[in-house]
């Protein structure tokens, strides 16, 4: 794939789903710079202030939580908190969240990429993965 | 674990061309293999880690790394760049040599830390840079792990 194409790889799926993918991701970055696991790797091999590059993640975090619409909003503040993995794929028509399968109609459904959906079983936001 | 087996021939790249940081990122993706969605998340990701600090850590090594859910297990890529690249390592000196860690948001295994810790050992090995330097195959690049981050 030639390296323009990554970014237009960003138009392949729902705006506000590839939010909550990168919300995510920095939450998981922030849990490691927070006390977390990596700090002391941070520190020591990248020379990272954790304080400063914990500060830095919670501003973008909360820019791209203002980009969520209100209901997704809710959503996640909902579920958050409470776990670590927010959004998960769904492969072979099993949710990874919760190991349940999810309806055939929704598993297969070519459009699930521009949609933002939620496991009616665990309630986590769901994408189908390639 | 040992670096040699978390590494493939196809994860590895002794020519990269991108000439600025973000297609050096771009490329370095690109050896994982992943779908065009997870390439643009991940290149995301990586670039806000970058931003945090490079993650240039001198002497002409650069180790970018992060946690994403577009990896279901531990991933690493090597690349070089011949000549070098500005990738505003903390010694503002050029990189040559690229390590590329992603892992999963869980982990079972849990060896992202001392994968990460291992890679910057072998970095850091002084030998080290001029060894790279020297490779002429992805074979050579799995070899020299083998020999010296056993």
């Amino acid at each position: 794939m030639l390296s323009t194409e990554i970014e237009e790889g960003s138009q392949l799926m729902n705006p506000e789903l590839m939010t909550l993918m990168e919300l995510q991701d920095l939450r998981a970055q922030h849990r490691a710079l927070s006390g977390g696991e990596s700090e002391s790797v941070e520190v020591e091999q990248f020379n990272i202030d954790p304080t400063v590059a914990a500060a830095r993640l919670e501003e973008v975090i909360a820019e791209l939580e203002g980009r969520l619409s209100p209901p997704v909003l809710k959503r996640y503040r909902q579920i958050a908190p409470n776990r670590e993995r927010v959004v998960v794929p769904v492969i072979h028509g099993v949710c990874y969240g919760c190991f349940v399968s999810i309806p055939t109609a929704t598993a297969g459904d070519q459009d699930v990429h521009n949609q933002v959906r939620t496991c009616q079983s665990c309630g986590s936001f769901i994408y189908v993965a390639s | 674990m040992k670096l040699r087996e978390l590494f493939t021939p196809e994860s590895v790249t002794l020519s990269l061309e991108a000439e600025s940081k973000d297609e050096i990122l771009k490329e370095l993706i690109q050896l994982l293999e992943l779908d065009e969605k997870s390439e643009a998340i991940l290149f995301k990701t990586l670039k806000r880690r970058e931003n945090l600090g490079s993650t240039g850590i001198g002497k002409g090594i650069a180790i970018p790394h992060c946690r994403s859910l577009v990896v279901e297990e531990l991933r690493l890529a090597y690349a070089r760049k011949p000549g070098g690249v500005d990738f505003n390592a903390i010694d503002d000196e050029p990189v040559f040599n690229f390590f590329l860690i992603v892992a999963p948001p869980l982990e079972v295994s849990n060896q992202y830390l001392p994968v990460l810790g291992k890679v910057a050992q072998f970095a850091k090995d002084p030998e080290v840079p001029g060894l790279l330097a020297g490779l002429d195959d992805a074979e050579g690049f799995l070899s020299l792990l083998e020999e010296r981050a056993p």
